[in-house]
This record gives C-alpha cells, sequence and structure tokens, in this order.
C-alpha cells in the first residue's frame, strides 16, 4: 500500500518536502528582489519575507507532525527520488526545530545588521543553509548527506565571514572553511569506502549489506565509517573535529553564532542519528557505539573545562556548546538496538530545548555586541540595572543550559541521562551530571556578574532594539514553558526515534 | 448530590480566611478592622463551628465521608500500582467530635482575646489574630485529614502556628525563646515522624486511614498483611509485625512531641510565655491535643502491634505521675496548669495504649473543656493581678471574682476527678480500662495503672493547692487586695466552660450502664458507628487485650472508682488542710532536697541542654570538618583540577590553522588505530 499523505492523497508526495522546499524557495525569492533592486532600502521587507518564510517552514513541519505525515500512523516515512530522501517523523522534528531556531536568528538580526548594506545576501544565505539543514535530516543516501550538509555548511562559511571588514570575522570564516574542506573530505573518503564495501549508497541497502557480512571488506567498511563520524564529528563540533568551533562562533556575528551552534549542530546530529541508526549495524566491523561513548566524554568534559576558564561571555558559549554536543552524543553512545529509540528521542528533545536556549544566550550577546558592551564577564557587570529584562532572559538561559529546574533544560538532561542509565550506562549518565555541575559554575559566572557585580563603567546603551528584545524574550518564554511542556515533546520525541530503528 | 459534608472545606477554610484578612490588615499597616481583626476570627470560627455542629449532627443520622479532594503528586512506582499524594476529609465519629470541640473552644478563645489581648492594650493585635487563625485552620485541617501525609502537613503548620504565637511577645526575652524550644523539641519528634509517613508509603503503598473496599487503608492493610492476606514491604530484615511495631514507634515520635510526652515534655512548661488565650488554645483543642488525635486516628495500625501499644502505655502512665510531680511545687499559676496538662494527656496515652480508645477519646473531649476552662480562668486571674503571675502573691480572690472562682472551682473539680465532674468519668474510665486489661495477664499495663492511679492523688493535690493558693484566704498583695474587673467577653467563655465541665461526663457514664443497664454511654456507641474498620468493636476485635476482672465486672467498677475517687479525696484533703488557712505558708519546703529536684523539673532541661552541648555539638562540629575538609576539598580539588586542565586545553587552541588541521588528522588516526586494532581489520 502507497503511504498515505494527510488522510488520503490529497496532495501529492513531494509536498512532504513542503518545510525544507519553503525556506529554499525564501532564499530564492530574497536573491531574486536583490537583483532587482540591489540597493534596497527596505530593510523591514527583507527581514520579514525571511521570517515568514521560516515560520511557514516551522508551521508546514508543525502541521505535519500533528498530522501525522510520515509517521506510523500514517503508513510510515515517505520516500522520494528513489528512496534518496526520506521524510518521517524524525525529519520533521529537525525540521520544524530549524525553522524554529531560522525565525529567531533572522528577527534578532534586523537589529544586528542595522546599518549593514548586504541583508539580502545575510537572510539568503541564512535560508540556504537552513534549506540545506532541512534536507540533512530527510537524507537517506549518504550521497544527498553529503550534498546536503556542503548546501548547509558552504552558506555557514560565507555568513561567519559576513562582516568582512572585521578581522575576526574574515580569519574566523576562513578557519572555519579550511577544517570543514578537510572534514569534508574525511566525509567523503569515507562514503566511499563504505559504497567500496557495501556497493550502495541508500543506508537501508547499506545496512543490508554490513548486516549479510561483507567478505573480506570488513576492515574498508570499518574505515569508512570511522570517516563518516569524523564528518559528522565536524559538524557537531564535536572532538576531535571541534577546533574551527571556538573560532568561528566568536568571530563571527554572534545571530551566526547562534544558528551555527543551535541549528547547524542539531543538523549534524539528525544526519548522525539516521545515518548511523538506519545505516550502519552495531555489528559492522566496528563498534561506534564505543566510538560515541569515547567522543561523547571526551567532547563533554573537554568543552565544559574550556568553558571554564574562559574571559570572553561568547567563546564561553562557544566551549558550552561543544559541551553540550557531548551531552546530545549521548543519543548514540548508549544506543542499544531495539530498545535505542527512548535515549535518540531524549537526545533530540534536548536539542530543540537547546535550540532554544543557547540561541538565547547568543542572542544576549549580540544585543551586548549591539549596545557596545564588551566581550568579558567583567563588561557585563551590572548590566542587569540597566536591561533587567533582558538580564532575566539571559539568567533564564544560563541555569537551563546548567540544567536546574525549572527551565527546559533541567528535564531534557534529565530525560538524556535516565535513558543512558536505563539502557545500562550509568557511567555515561555520571561523567554527564558531573560536567553539568561543573557547567554550573561558569554559566553562574555570567549571573552573577549581571546582578551581583557593580558596574565597572558608565553604560552607554543607546535604543532598545526591539526585534533582537523580542527574539531573546521569545526564547526565554520558550525555554520556561518547555518544561510543564516538556511531556508532548518528549514523547513526540522518542516515538518518532523508535521508528527508525530498525 | 449537594450534602453537609460538601461544606467540609470551608470548615477549614473559614479560619484560613480571617487569617489571611488578619495578614492584610497587618500588612497595610493601618488599624482597618475594629477590634484588630478579632471580629473576623469571631465570624470564621462560629461559622466552623456552626458547620461542624451540622457535620456532628449528619454523623449521627449514621453518615460518613471519606472523598479524595485533591491529587497533588502521582509517582509511578516501579512494581506496584504507583503512589499518590493527595488532599482529602475524613469525617467520621472522631473527626466530627473533634470538630465540634476544636472549633467551640477556638471561638470561645477568640471571644475570651477581646477581653485579655484587647481591652489590656496590647499592640500587634492583627499579627495575633492572624496567628489564632492560621492556628485553628490547621489543626481543623489536620482532623478533617484523610491521609497520614495530609496529616504531618498540618501537624507541622500547626508547629509553626505555636510557634509564632508562643513568641508573640517577640520584644521580651523570654518568649522568643520559649517559641524556638517548642519548635526545636517538637520538630525532633517529628522528624521520626516524617520517616514514618514515609515507611507507611514505602510499606503499604499508601497513606490513607480509610481508603476504599478495592484499596483499603494502611490500618486495614496491616491488619491484612498479618493475616497473610496482603504483603507489605518490609525493611532492615524485620519480620511483618516487627516492622509495623517500627513504624509505628516513629510515628509515635511526632505524637510524643506534640502530646508533650517524656521525654520531650520540656518545651511545654516554657511555652507559658505565650500569652494565656494562646496557651489555652494549644493544651486544650490544637496542638497537644494533635498528638493524641494521630494515635486515636490510625488506632487500627496500633491496635495490632502489641509492642506499640505497651510502650505507648508505660510512657502514657510514667508521664501522668512524672508531671504531676512536678506541678506539685510550681508557685505560678500557668506552669502548675502546664504541669497538669502533660500529666493528663499522659492518661490519655495511658488508655490508648492499654486498649481504651473510647476511655481516651473521652478524656480528650473532656480536657479540652476543663483545661480551657482553667486557662481562661488563670488569664482572667492573671488579668485582674496585673500580669503577675504567682500564686503567692494572690489569695482571696473568691469574693472579688465569683465568675471566674466557681467556674476555676468547676475546672478544677474535674481536673482533680472528683465526682460528678467530667474528669471523674473519663478519668476513671481510662483507670477502669487499663485495669481490668492489665489483670488478663498484661503486667506491663498493671504498672501503667499503678502510675497512673498514684497520679491521682498528686493531681487533686496540686489543683487544689492552687485553687486554695489562689482564691481562698487572704491577700497577700495589694494587687490581690483590689483585683482588675474583667468584662463579658472574659466571662462569657468562662460560663459556657464552666457548665461544660461540669456535665460532659455525662456523654459516656460507662460505671452507670454497668449498675443499671441503662445504655447510657454514648459515646462508645458514636465511636461505634462511621466505617466498620474505625469502629470501637473493630478496634477491640483486633487489639491483643482481653479483660478479666476482680469478681466480677460490677464489682471491679465499683472497686476502681471507690479507689480513685478515694485517692483524689486524699490529695484535695491534704491540699485543703495544707492551703486553705488565712496564712498559708510553703508547706512543699518541707520536701527538702526533693524539692529542688520538682522545682527543677528533675533536671529535665539540664540533661537535654548537656545532651546538645556534649553530644551532639561535637558530632555537628565532626560533620563540620568533614564537610568542609573532606567532602569540599574533594569538591575544590575537582574544581582546580578543572581550571587547570581547561587552562591546558586553552593553549591546545593556537589560533593556528595548520596545528588544528594537524590535530584533527592526528586524532582520526588515533581513533583508526584504537578501534582498527579493537576491530580486529588492523594488525
Amino acid at each position: 500500500m502507497e503511504p498515505l499523505l494527510m488522510q488520503a492523497d490529497q496532495l501529492p508526495q513531494w509536498t512532504a518536502l513542503a518545510p525544507a522546499l519553503a525556506l529554499g524557495l525564501t532564499g530564492l525569492l530574497l536573491i531574486l528582489i536583490d537583483s532587482v533592486d540591489p540597493d534596497s532600502s527596505r530593510p523591514a521587507l527583507l527581514a520579514g519575507i525571511a521570517t515568514v518564510g521560516s515560520l511557514a517552514s516551522l508551521g508546514l513541519a508543525g502541521w505535519f507532525l500533528s498530522a501525522g505525515t510520515g509517521q506510523a500512523g500514517t503508513g510510515g516515512g515517505i520516500s522520494l527520488f528513489g528512496d534518496a530522501l526520506v521524510v518521517d517523523g524524525m525529519a520533521l522534528f529537525f525540521q520544524a526545530l530549524f525553522a524554529s531556531v531560522t525565525a529567531l536568528v533572522v528577527v534578532a538580526s534586523y537589529d544586528y545588521l542595522h546599518d549593514h548594506p548586504h541583508r539580502a545576501e545575510f537572510y539568503s544565505l541564512v535560508l540556504f543553509a537552513a534549506t540545506g539543514m532541512a534536507l540533512m535530516a530527510a537524507a537517506n543516501s549518504l550521497a544527498v548527506a553529503f550534498i546536503a550538509l556542503e548546501l548547509a555548511s558552504l552558506p555557514s562559511y560565507a555568513l561567519v565571514a559576513f562582516l568582512k571588514r572585521d578581522a575576526g570575522s574574515v580569519e574566523a570564516g576562513l578557519k572555519y572553511f579550511l577544517i570543514g574542506a578537510l572534514s569534508s573530505s574525511v566525509f567523503a573518503f569515507g562514503i566511499s569506502l563504505v559504497y567500496a564495501a557495501t556497493g550502495s549508497l541508500l543506508l537501508p541497502d547499506v545496512y543490508a549489506a554490513l548486516s549479510g557480512g561483507v567478505e573480506g571488506l570488513t576492515g574498508v567498511a570499518a574505515v569508512g565509517i570511522l570517516m563518516v563520524a569524523g564528518g559528522f564529528a565536524f559538524k557537531t563540533a564535536s572532538v576531535p573535529f571541534h577546533f574551527w568551533a571556538p573560532e568561528a562562533y566568536e568571530g563571527a556575528p554572534a545571530p551566526v553564532s547562534a544558528f551555527l551552534s543551535s541549528a547547524s549542530k542539531a543538523a549534524g546530529f539528525a544526519l548522525a542519528f539516521r545515518v548511523f541508526v538506519v545505516g550502519f549495524p552495531l555489528d559492522a566491523g566496528i563498534d561506534w557505539v564505543l566510538l560515541f561513548q569515547v567522543l561523547a566524554v571526551v567532547t563533554m568534559t573537554l568543552g565544559n573545562f574550556a568553558a571554564a576558564t574562559q574571559e570572553e561571555v561568547k567563546r564561553m558559549l562557544a566551549y558550552s556548546s561543544i559541551g553540550h554536543a557531548g551531552y546530545a552524543l549521548i543519543g548514540l553512545a548508549a544506543f542499544s538496538g531495539g530498545a535505542g529509540g527512548d535515549v535518540l528521542g531524549a537526545s533530540m528533545a534536548h536539542l530543540l530545548v537547546y535550540g532554544f536556549m543557547n540561541t538565547g544566550a547568543f542572542l544576549f550577546v549580540a544585543l551586548a555586541e549591539h549596545w557596545g558592551v564588551g566581550r568579558t564577564f567583567d563588561d557585563y557587570a551590572g548590566l542587569a540595572s540597566r536591561a533587567p529584562m533582558a538580564s532575566v532572559a539571559m539568567s533564564v538561559f544560563m541555569f537551563s543550559l546548567a540544567g536546574l529546574p525549572p527551565f527546559g533544560g533541567f528535564f531534557s538532561k534529565y530525560f538524556l541521562f535516565m535513558g543512558a542509565i536505563d539502557a545500562g550506562f550509568w557511567w555515561l549518565a555520571a561523567v554527564g551530571a558531573i560536567n553539568s555541575a561543573l557547567s554550573l559554575f561558569y554559566y553562574s559566572r555570567v549571573v552573577k556578574a549581571l546582578w551581583l557585580n557593580d558596574a565597572v563603567g558608565e553604560f552607554e546603551l543607546g535604543s532598545t532594539p526591539t526585534a533582537l528584545y523580542a527574539a531573546i524574550v521569545f526564547a526565554a518564554v520558550a525555554t520556561v514553558l518547555l518544561l510543564p511542556g516538556f511531556a508532548p515533546v518528549i514523547e513526540t520525541a522518542q516515538s518518532v526515534a523508535t521508528t527508525i530503528v530498525p | 448530590m449537594a450534602g453537609i459534608f460538601d461544606f467540609g472545606p470551608a470548615i477549614v477554610l473559614l479560619p484560613f480566611l480571617s487569617f489571611l484578612i488578619a495578614v492584610g490588615t497587618a500588612l497595610s499597616g493601618r488599624d482597618l478592622l475594629p477590634k484588630g481583626g478579632a471580629i473576623p476570627g469571631i465570624a470564621a470560627t462560629a461559622g466552623s463551628l456552626v458547620l461542624s455542629v451540622a457535620m456532628a449532627a449528619a454523623v449521627a443520622g449514621g453518615e460518613v465521608y471519606d472523598e479524595t479532594i485533591y491529587t497533588w503528586a502521582v509517582g509511578a512506582v516501579p512494581g506496584s500500582d504507583g503512589l499518590e499524594l493527595t488532599f482529602g476529609l475524613l469525617i467520621d465519629p472522631l473527626s466530627s467530635m473533634m470538630l465540634v470541640i476544636v472549633t467551640l473552644v477556638a471561638l470561645l478563645v477568640h471571644v475570651f482575646s477581646l477581653g485579655y489581648m484587647n481591652d489590656d492594650g496590647e499592640t500587634g493585635l492583627p499579627r495575633y489574630y492572624a496567628g489564632l487563625g492560621l492556628f485553628t485552620a490547621s489543626m481543623l485541617g489536620f482532623v478533617v485529614a484523610d491521609n497520614l501525609l495530609m496529616a504531618f502537613m498540618f501537624f507541622e503548620l500547626v508547629g509553626l502556628c505555636s510557634y509564632l504565637l508562643i513568641g508573640f511577645h517577640f520584644r521580651e526575652p523570654g518568649p522568643p525563646s520559649a517559641a524556638k524550644k517548642a519548635f526545636l523539641v517538637t520538630r525532633f519528634g517529628d522528624y521520626f515522624f516524617l520517616i514514618g509517613v514515609v515507611a507507611v508509603f514505602a510499606t503499604f503503598g499508601t497513606a490513607q486511614f480509610v481508603g476504599t473496599e478495592a484499596a483499603p487503608g494502611f490500618p486495614v492493610l496491616a491488619e491484612q498483611a498479618l493475616a497473610g492476606e496482603f504483603t507489605a514491604n518490609t525493611f532492615l530484615g524485620l519480620g511483618t509485625e516487627a516492622w509495623f511495631t517500627v513504624v509505628g514507634l516513629l510515628v509515635l515520635g511526632g505524637v510524643i512531641g506534640k502530646s508533650a510526652q517524656f521525654p520531650l515534655h520540656t518545651w511545654l512548661p516554657d511555652a507559658m510565655e505565650g500569652p494565656t488565650p494562646v496557651s489555652a488554645l494549644i493544651h486544650a483543642a490544637t496542638m497537644v491535643a494533635a498528638g493524641v488525635y494521630l494515635v486515636a486516628r490510625m488506632y487500627g495500625f496500633y491496635a495490632v502491634s502489641p509492642t506499640a501499644l505497651g510502650v505507648i502505655a508505660l510512657v502514657g502512665g510514667f508521664t501522668a505521675l512524672f508531671a504531676g510531680t512536678m506541678g506539685v511545687v510550681k508557685r505560678e499559676l500557668k506552669q502548675v496548669l502546664a504541669y497538669s496538662t502533660i500529666s493528663q494527656y499522659g492518661y490519655m496515652m495511658l488508655a490508648l495504649g492499654a486498649g481504651g480508645y473510647v476511655a481516651a477519646t473521652f478524656h480528650l473531649l473532656t480536657h479540652a473543656f476543663f483545661k480551657a476552662l482553667l486557662f481562661l480562668g488563670a488569664g482572667s486571674v492573671i488579668l485582674a493581678m496585673h500580669h503577675n503571675e504567682n500564686m503567692w502573691d494572690m489569695g482571696g480572690l473568691k469574693d472579688k471574682m465569683p465568675v471566674t472562682y466557681y467556674s476555676f472551682l468547676a475546672g478544677s473539680l474535674a481536673l482533680a476527678g472528683i465526682f460528678p465532674f467530667a474528669g471523674f468519668w473519663s478519668k476513671d474510665e481510662i483507670l477502669f480500662e487499663t485495669l481490668i486489661h492489665g489483670l488478663d495477664g498484661q503486667p506491663l499495663l498493671l504498672v501503667g495503672y499503678v502510675f497512673g492511679l498514684l497520679a491521682v492523688p498528686v493531681t487533686a493535690f496540686y489543683t487544689f493547692r492552687m485553687v486554695f493558693l489562689t482564691f481562698h484566704g487572704d491577700a497577700r498583695t495589694e494587687q490581690a487586695e483590689s483585683p482588675e474587673s474583667v468584662r463579658w467577653n472574659v466571662k462569657g467563655p468562662l460560663v459556657v466552660l464552666g457548665t461544660l465541665a461540669t456535665v460532659a461526663g455525662a456523654v459516656n457514664l460507662a460505671p452507670v450502664r454497668v449498675l443499671t443497664g441503662a445504655h447510657v454511654d454514648f459515646l462508645h456507641a458514636w465511636l461505634d458507628g462511621g466505617f466498620s474498620d474505625l469502629t470501637v468493636h473493630h478496634y477491640a476485635e483486633i487489639d491483643p487485650y482481653s479483660s478479666a476482672y476482680i469478681g466480677g465486672e460490677l464489682t471491679t467498677v465499683l472497686l476502681g472508682a471507690a479507689v480513685s475517687l478515694g485517692l483524689a479525696l486524699l490529695g484535695l484533703g491534704l491540699a485543703y488542710r495544707l492551703y486553705a488557712v488565712p496564712e498559708p505558708v510553703e508547706h512543699t519546703d518541707k520536701l527538702g532536697s526533693a524539692k529542688d529536684l520538682l522545682y527543677d523539673n528533675y533536671y529535665q532541661d539540664e540533661y537535654q541542654v548537656y545532651l546538645a552541648n556534649r553530644v551532639v555539638l561535637p558530632v555537628a562540629r565532626a560533620a563540620d570538618t568533614f564537610d568542609q575538609g573532606v567532602v569540599d576539598g574533594a569538591v575544590n580539588a575537582v574544581s582546580s583540577v578543572s581550571l587547570f586542565s581547561g587552562s591546558r586545553i586553552r593553549r591546545i587552541q593556537t589560533g593556528v590553522v595548520s596545528n588544528y588541521a594537524a590535530l584533527v588528522t592526528l586524532g582520526l588516526t588515533a581513533l583508526l588505530v584504537v578501534f582498527g586494532v579493537l576491530g580486529g581489520w588492523l594488525l
């Protein structure tokens, strides 16, 4: 029987890609407007179009999710283009996440770029990168995975270097690009080795071939798998492919840092979850669960340790984002075959909550950059007296990132660690818990600086950037509401994750 | 169907509302309410009283009520149906009786406070009435609680309110210290209670007192567990019955603290620092009564544990005598009453431990009336004496304050257990029940009986020593010559309570029933109604006692009554000989060093302070050292290690992109080698 979209075949199958298409078409539309009217003096129109496009994508993804498109209830995932793409619950979940972050970033950028000449390019680059991420979530073939990853990466390089008169931004962009090129080559090499061993690029076929045993080519397949994992480690900023992250996040415009550290990282995980769970069986010549355990522990420990010694808030957030990649890796590190859906879903839910709280935190940095208050913890001292609302929001993000109740980050971490314990990896949860305790140290430094320390000098804050403020407050509200509203999120995440487990 | 029981929550909420009004007034800082907030309190307690009486009428009509109102937490527990934490209402004969007592006494105390506090020009009245309102509400919430956890929560609220009210005059040195002591000592007991609550949940998976047919409450489950029909979780490797005893004793910790039983009774005499109406409330209807009520409430659980019953009986009997002896030498009016309270609650515990469920409840009822009466009477005297409480400065008040005198006399006769006042009937029933159960081969109960019996003349002696010193003889000071007159709002409550203290014994004339066969033991019949698992005859079936008599039931009844009445009259007579003279002297001085021992309460406070200073403090210091050194040391070590390694990690991040590329490649290679070796395809 044909899989159903909605109740009946009311819509053609390809419309299941609508969330990704909405993002891509909006990007094209922005370029079109820019070529017709290169000196557009209507920034609100550009930002508005980008916002509407990302919200439309979010709406479509949310609609499909609630209508059960591509989920078990309506006949399972929808395969398109010769199985190269698959739209299922997990793809839609991540597409909703990307669209949310994109919307927040686009809204916030309106103020951040208030005197910048190339706004249309900026918005279209963001949307193209988001399109790439949306396709990463739906990729069912290694070739598509590579293309989608590049589609997400290339605009990102440009975005990091977007402030082209700023030496830091340009340098960060170049470093990001170079490490990205290296990682892409590792990834592409890995794909070619897997193809050599299995004769297919389609994930289910790869799975079947590897399960059947690849006579004499086990080593080839294993090296391929490890290199593929390297590609994902780059995208998710996991050790040892993390070196670009602190530099890129620090040099990039803060909204771009938010975008990269939240959406781009989540996209890497979306792809990694699908490729490893659907494509590589547990006994494919390499114990990839052990590999991810090593990566998870090293990544979360290194990220948190390094974050603890930073002087600059943005760089601290960059390392903390590496630490969170370590937490999210638990989804794969505690994966145990049939029952692995729960921990995978917990990881997805954590990435969703993280999408809001981390984006919000970087947007607060964007606000501080907009006001020009400086970059270090000390520069933030006493800011709460001038910007109480934003400071409350920032405190919410910090405590939520540390995993304290009553914020969304508490439950997402709780379920993640519980998932690890249920899967028998209590030590993984223990390492995560110790790292979370350590992270409270540097997160609370921000809160302390904002609220308790006295200002060193006078602030000249100037006007209140409405759009940036709105994005920050919205992210804070979402972070708080995700605590009481966590039940549907985790249920959705775990049920869609369970369906992809072969 | 909307019935009277749907108004149940209002009984609790009305005083709570008066609390909120008083708090609001206090916060506003303006004198918004007439009488400093007394009126809302009086109205609220009067409303609660009316509702309580209506409840009692409905219960008399055979109705009972047990409903969960709000489930505030549901938890999944592996291997069981899960745990529900709820608030609910349980209205049965016991709780409806207690509701009437509490609301009546609270109402009278509110009215009396008009005279005691308002007319005396006290400041901070809204705070005072806020405390009274919350106190009443907490106690009522405790009374109607349908599960142990809810009972515990309100139990704690009661403790908090007593702290607030005892320390009402917080600018003086005594009250805050007494308040702290009351809080800490009862908290010590409540700690065990809390563990007991958790233990009950862990053992039975429910803390409901009654429950339903399908999911019965924990007392019934305990009974079933002992009969082998239910598997309770036991811990510490104990058998079912031994574990139930442990749980029962844990909960009993809270009871001993709240009901001021030995050895946690030390807070109560100091609590006299609170305003006298508060003392009346604490002693008669709220705080102290809560402990005994709790045992009665979950009596089915204690009834299946002979050891726990034995402990209760022995603690109660001992406390009755022990506290009574200390009351003999006190100079201050309220101090005597304080020790009499401890002693009387000892009687109730003795009764509960001896299987005298009705007797204990009966004494709880009569004691509530006569002790509230005595405290309010004492308050009236204290008002008249301008807050001089020393009985040796009084004398001769009989003719100047006749209303106070006669009502106080009625209360004293009841307390001393003189026929036919209320206290006689209830105390006699306690002793009778203890005796007949003790005679049937329960030597422990016989010991308790002897304690109780010895306490009778002591009680009569100190009670009438107090009466004679205060009201009889010649006035010994100027204040006693011309006492301040008191108004209707003091006399009214005294008259009401005086009447009750005289006639309340009529609700359960058990000896008369034995004599004549007439069914005049109404309280017995009352408590035998309601939920079948909570009835008197059910308790009698499951408790470990049976009865034996000295030459037949009638003879035993008469003998017991005669002995206790005779002893009471003996004590009274002695007090009359020594103190009912125009110029009494301190005859207790003849006791010599024994007097000092008694006056210093057997050095109970001293040894408790010694324990705190010499045992607890060093242990606390050691724990602090451990915490600072080992725990914090470990944490600090972790933090310095992580900061150090963090700074090392920073150095890897050189900023040179070719280094990064090299590190990435090296990292990947290392992973390839390790996993290649592990996977067996390399080497």
